[in-house]
């Protein structure tokens, strides 16, 4: 595989070694996200995912290996200039913010001197939550929470989201919801995702999946390609029976 | 700022001026500003005035300093002098008046307490950097932990004194600004001004770590840099307003939540805010101290606390504190 910077890629991790306390966690990673791609990241409990997102952010430096964003090093960036190009949403959000909804969203344009693109109201609106503006945050559901946050990345005007685990605690609607928000953004803003989850019956709403166990890259490509029975026993260590859908989704059955 | 901001701000000032205008003039003698004798001037320019000035310096260093420590250690029980500060500056200043030491004259005692915070935060900030990181928990523990320590040895010390010395110690330790003297006004006020200046420049970034450090990251803010410097920005403004006239309670704990449930969290408004009501307080505290029992003086941090904390309480039942 060449590892020549590609302009297609907005994010490549190259050889990423990083480990906790001496043990290693992750290990010789590459993985490239390209521009306008809706990804995600499945692995078991415990195989990296949050780690590798935070490696990903720039959050944590690895011990080996380069993160590139846009071809550079993503810790060469000053911070205004990284969050100008990548944002990143934990998996948990703190649920006592004294802050508003206008109050929060607003904070995505601490990057920038002059103000950005759009406005606070015009990325609260892309969320669905104008009428949620003047509320405090801790009045809001889960669901509205994990959007107003999203507002705060769309204003802070991002070209790649990294969301850790986003769908955790949603129901099922709130959950798809929030996909078909990402997926529209992703069709008229270009904005590239990648997102941490669990939930293996959604994976077929992604344009490329990650798979890693123990720290390591296991598997990488279209869902429906990639998604066997063989692999999900590989990985998780059960076995599901897996049935391609007419309609280009999936089912499993235990 | 939306329009209750800016309402309640206009209100904290013009509310701020009347106190400080009150300050000057009323007390156990009143001076009328518009036929004022020798005597009045004197008592105006020598004992009134800098006594409202050092009032209002450490009300406004406390006030500020307990905003910007409540955010970024997100902590809504933090007050300046959880971090041990006042407890080494309190030590080292007891020391000072115990054993009657005046090595750098006037500037004395106020310098040991200067210098008895300062160390202490140093100590503080050495043990809260763990692991390339400067954390939230450890900071206050260690603050709490040194706080203990220092208390004991404050105890110690006195128990073991039987000089003259005790009377005005414990005076000091509770907040006794008849001690203000003119020529420490400018350093106090430099000091608390320039740590309140650090605090402002960082007000983003105060907000943005509210959100947790990855949020604060993702926006573009290094925690541990941002943390540092409202630290130090904390640590100047304590240590200056301990320094000046002791350790007075309630303001640096309440004034910011007081502020914060008018005009709200963000810290760009809430820190000079909570700069201006805690300066205002302090300066009507002390009012009322010198006159109620007058010719007795009752220390200014008894009667913010014993002023203050009901009208908290009475937020408290109203609305709701922690925004959960």
């Amino acid at each position: 595989m060449s590892w020549e910077v590609d302009a297609l890629n907005i994010l490549q991790l190259r050889d990423v070694c990083f480990s906790y306390d001496g043990s290693p966690f992750v290990e010789g990673l590459n993985l490239c996200i390209g521009e306008g791609l809706f990804c995600g990241l499945i692995g078991p409990n415990g195989s990296g995912k949050s780690t590798i997102m935070k490696i990903t952010s720039g959050i944590l430096t690895p011990d080996s290996g380069d993160v590139l964003l846009w071809g550079k090093d993503i810790h060469s960036y000053s911070g205004s200039d990284r969050a100008k190009l990548i944002s990143y949403l934990p998996q948990l959000l703190d649920l006592k913010l004294p802050f508003t909804v206008r109050e929060l969203v607003s904070m995505g344009a601490y990057p920038y001197k002059i103000p950005p693109e759009i406005t606070v109201a015009e990325a609260v609106e892309m969320v669905g939550l104008q009428n949620e503006i003047e509320s405090p945050i801790s009045e809001l559901s889960g669901g509205e929470r994990r959007r107003a946050f999203i507002a705060m990345t769309l204003l802070q005007g991002a070209g790649l989201i990294l969301l850790d685990e986003p769908l955790a605690n949603l129901d099922i609607r709130f959950q798809i919801e929030l996909i078909r928000l990402l997926k529209d953004l992703r069709e008229k803003k270009g904005i590239s995702v990648l997102m941490a989850l669990h939930d293996i019956n959604l994976i077929y709403h992604f344009d490329y999946l990650f798979v890693v166990k123990e720290g390591r890259l296991v598997c990488e490509g279209d869902p429906l390609e990639i998604i066997t029975e063989g692999l999900l026993s590989d990985v998780y260590g059960v076995e599901l029976k897996v049935y391609p859908q007419e309609d280009g989704t999936m089912l499993f059955r235990v | 700022m939306n329009r209750r901001t800016v309402k309640s701000s206009f209100l904290i000032v013009v509310a701020s001026l009347l106190i400080v205008g009150g300050a000057l003039f009323l007390g156990p003698h009143f001076i009328n500003p518009f036929g004022m004798g020798d005597v009045d001037r004197n008592v105006l320019l020598g004992i009134r005035l800098p006594r409202v000035l050092v009032a209002l310096i450490m009300g406004a260093g406390l006030g500020a300093s307990g905003a910007v420590l409540q955010g970024f250690l997100r902590n809504p029980l933090a007050d300046p002098y959880i971090l041990g500060l006042s407890g080494g500056a309190a030590l080292m200043a007891s020391g000072g008046i115990l054993f009657g030491s005046r090595l750098f004259g006037p500037f004395s005692i106020p310098l040991y307490a200067f210098v008895g915070s300062l160390l202490t935060g140093l100590l503080v900030g050495f043990m809260a950097y763990w692991r390339r990181g400067f954390w939230p928990e450890r900071l206050l523990l260690a603050g709490v932990g040194l706080g203990f320590l220092f208390t004991a040895l404050l105890m110690l010390m006195m128990s073991l004194s039987t000089n003259e010395g005790l009377r005005r110690a414990i005076h000091w330790i509770f907040g006794d600004l008849s001690i203000s003297d003119w020529p420490l006004i400018p350093y106090g006020g430099a000091i608390v001004a320039g740590g309140g200046l650090i605090g402002l420049w960082r007000a983003r970034a105060l907000n943005a770590l509210m959100l947790g450090d990855e949020i604060a990251h993702s926006l573009g803010f290094s925690p541990f840099r941002e943390r540092l410097l409202l630290f130090i920005s904390v640590g100047l403004m304590t240590s200056a307003s301990v320094s000046l006239g002791g350790t007075v309670g309630f303001v640096g704990l309440l004034i910011p939540h007081i502020v914060r449930f008018l005009t709200g969290p963000d810290a760009r408004s809430l820190i000079p805010l909570s700069a201006f009501s805690g300066a205002a307080m302090l300066c009507l505290a002390d009012l009322i101290g010198r006159t109620v029992l007058s010719p007795m003086e009752v220390p200014a941090g008894i009667v913010t606390a014993i002023l203050g904390a009901p009208y908290f309480l009475y937020l408290l039942r109203r609305q709701d504190v922690l925004g959960g």
